[in-house]
């Protein structure tokens, strides 16, 4: 028996979609007015709440955010958000993730670069919350590492792992963004590209500015490539005599940071 | 293929809201079970996880879904199931619940809890899926009555016959969510003790129970205030009429400490106790 998706069910749910997200008026003839209300205002409760509620998923993820707009422009931008990007996903966890790409791209939102940092930056810090569990490498283990295999090793950072670029001063500001009014939250140009990181060695995520130099050989790392590799990627900042010690220095503290969590050779 | 479900009363519970994690391990066993929401948990790892491990050694729990939308005429959502599947067996839940409704299509997520018209054609397509549904997880599946605010002119059967011939032909359960039928017995002007005697009594697994808010015209299922008087008067009679079910109580926005939501959750212990000790009393049939 074969069963076609044209009969009135799928008319019904078509039109009453079309209807929260499109305004189409044709689903209204559909359903009954009550001796209390009018169906206009029966139907406006589904409209109404579906914007209301994706809104607040985006407050909620997007406090910085918030913090830097006034509520009007944040309704504004959330509003424009939710038209382009509707939710595909089963949980309204993931419904702001293309917020930040969003913003750095729409008018008149592109208008404000700081705000897509500060949302790429909430963003990341809710992916490193949510990330796989994996205990950091303990300063031991490395210990053990013969002096033969340091040709080869290869590690692999935990994977809360985040790296960010910000031309605006993103983390600092976010840290104040419960003590002013919304829509006061300054957030100032650098002048210049700073690389950030973020990572969650335990259950609290930690974050924090990288040194030119840092970033270059964290990024070398990521991609898996082994620890002479990770020398060299730091010659156009120290000196060839200098790229060993200043390698092993950097990755000792990543591992006293909770930042490594395996390692191969 | 059929499932069997224990009916076992597990008592009473709280639906577990992160704002509530630290009062929890501070006043340990205050309610006999949570009730976790299954897509919160959806997730590779982390802290969500963390916390529902932490949380499942000491508590039974149930779990409670908002997305699988199986009223829809989308194609189920095979990634969905296989989520679902593998977060029961980390919880290895008493049992699992969603709603009847439809949350879109087109692979649109509305994350709202739309009804379906009640009739011969949209019975046969949820009965269809409750069992595809049943045989992916292999366990019966709970189903909660929604709050809704249009009736449609399509609807030949009411909301209570619908759902009962639904666990009869599906072979599943109810969740009966007693603040939705006070709010969808208000806004379609149907009364809502007719609803409570037309589902059938082996087919309840939990209660739920909530508030909303009146607008005079229509109540909104808000989940942001405490249960009124006419919804505990409601849940008096389910009790009467469905001795030994389960209850917990949602609150979603508004989220009040802990111990107030403990507070009202007495107030439904004793409503349950005052119905069980009663003299029985057969309900008019
Ligand atoms: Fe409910």
């Amino acid at each position: 028996m074969t069963r076609s998706n044209a009969g009135s069910l799928a008319d019904l749910q078509r039109a009453f979609q079309d209807y929260v997200l499109a305004s189409q008026p044709a689903f209204t003839a559909q359903v009954r007015d009550t001796s209390k209300a009018d169906r206009i205002t029966l139907l406006n409760v589904y409209r109404e709440g579906y914007a209301l509620r994706l809104i607040e998923v985006l407050e909620s993820d997007f406090p910085g955010v918030r913090a830097m707009a006034s509520p009007e422009d944040f309704d504004h931008a959330a509003r424009a958000y939710i038209a382009a990007h509707p939710s595909r996903h089963p949980s309204v966890r993931w419904f702001g993730k293309a917020f930040a790409d969003f913003l750095a791209a729409a008018a008149p939102y592109d208008e404000t670069p700081a705000a897509a940092e500060m949302a790429r930056f909430e963003w990341a810090l809710g992916e490193a919350f949510d990330s796989v569990d994996v205990e950091p490498l303990r300063a031991e283990a490395v210990m053990t590492v013969p002096p033969e295999a340091w040709e080869t090793i290869a590690f692999a950072p935990l994977p809360s792992l985040r790296r960010l670029a910000f031309t605006h001063d993103v983390p600092p500001s976010w840290q104040r963004r419960e003590e002013v009014e919304p829509g006061a939250l300054g957030v100032a140009a650098l002048g210049t590209t700073v690389p950030w990181m973020i990572w969650r060695p335990e259950r609290m995520s930690n974050f924090r500015s990288l040194e030119a130099d840092e970033a270059v050989m964290l990024d070398a790392m990521v991609e898996g490539r082994p620890f002479p590799a990770l020398c060299e990627a730091l010659l156009p900042h120290v000196g060839e005599d200098q790229a060993a010690a200043r390698a092993a220095g950097l990755l000792r503290s990543w591992v006293e940071e909770g930042l490594i969590a395996s390692f191969s050779h | 293929m059929e499932y069997t479900g224990g009916m076992e009363n597990v008592g009473f519970g709280l639906g577990l809201r992160h704002e509530h994690y630290e009062e929890i391990l501070a006043a340990p066993g205050k309610v006999e079970w949570f009730e976790a929401l299954s897509e919160n948990y959806m997730i590779a790892g982390g802290m969500p996880l963390y916390w529902l491990d932490t949380f499942r050694r000491d508590y039974p729990m149930a779990l409670h879904g908002v997305s699988l939308s199986i009223g829809s005429i989308d194609p189920l959502d095979e990634d969905y199931l296989k989520d679902l599947a593998t977060l029961i067996d980390r919880v290895e839940p008493m049992w699992v619940s969603d709603h009847l409704c439809f949350t879109g299509l087109r692979g649109i997520n509305l994350h709202d809890l739309l009804p379906l018209p009640y009739t011969e054609e949209a019975l046969d397509h949820v009965a269809e899926r409750v069992m595809r549904v049943q045989d992916r997880l292999r366990r019966r599946l709970v189903l909660e009555n929604v709050s809704s605010y249009v009736t449609y002119a399509a609807s030949e059967l009411t909301e209570w016959e619908f759902i009962a011939q639904l666990c009869q032909r599906a072979d599943c359960e109810m969740l009966l969510d007693v603040n939705n039928i006070y709010v969808s017995a208000f806004n379609h002007e149907f009364d809502p003790k007719d609803f409570l005697r037309g589902i059938p009594r082996e087919r309840v697994r939990q209660f739920h129970l909530a508030g909303h808010t009146n607008n005079g015209t229509h109540i909104v299922d808000t989940h942001d205030h405490p249960i009124v008087g006419g919804v505990w008067d409601l849940y008096a009679e389910a009790v009467r009429l469905f001795p030994g079910v389960p209850t917990m109580i949602e609150r979603d926005a508004n989220i009040p400490p802990y111990g107030e939501l403990l507070a009202e959750l007495d107030v439904a212990r004793g409503i349950a106790e005052r119905v069980m000790r009663a003299p029985a009393h057969e309900a008019a049939e």
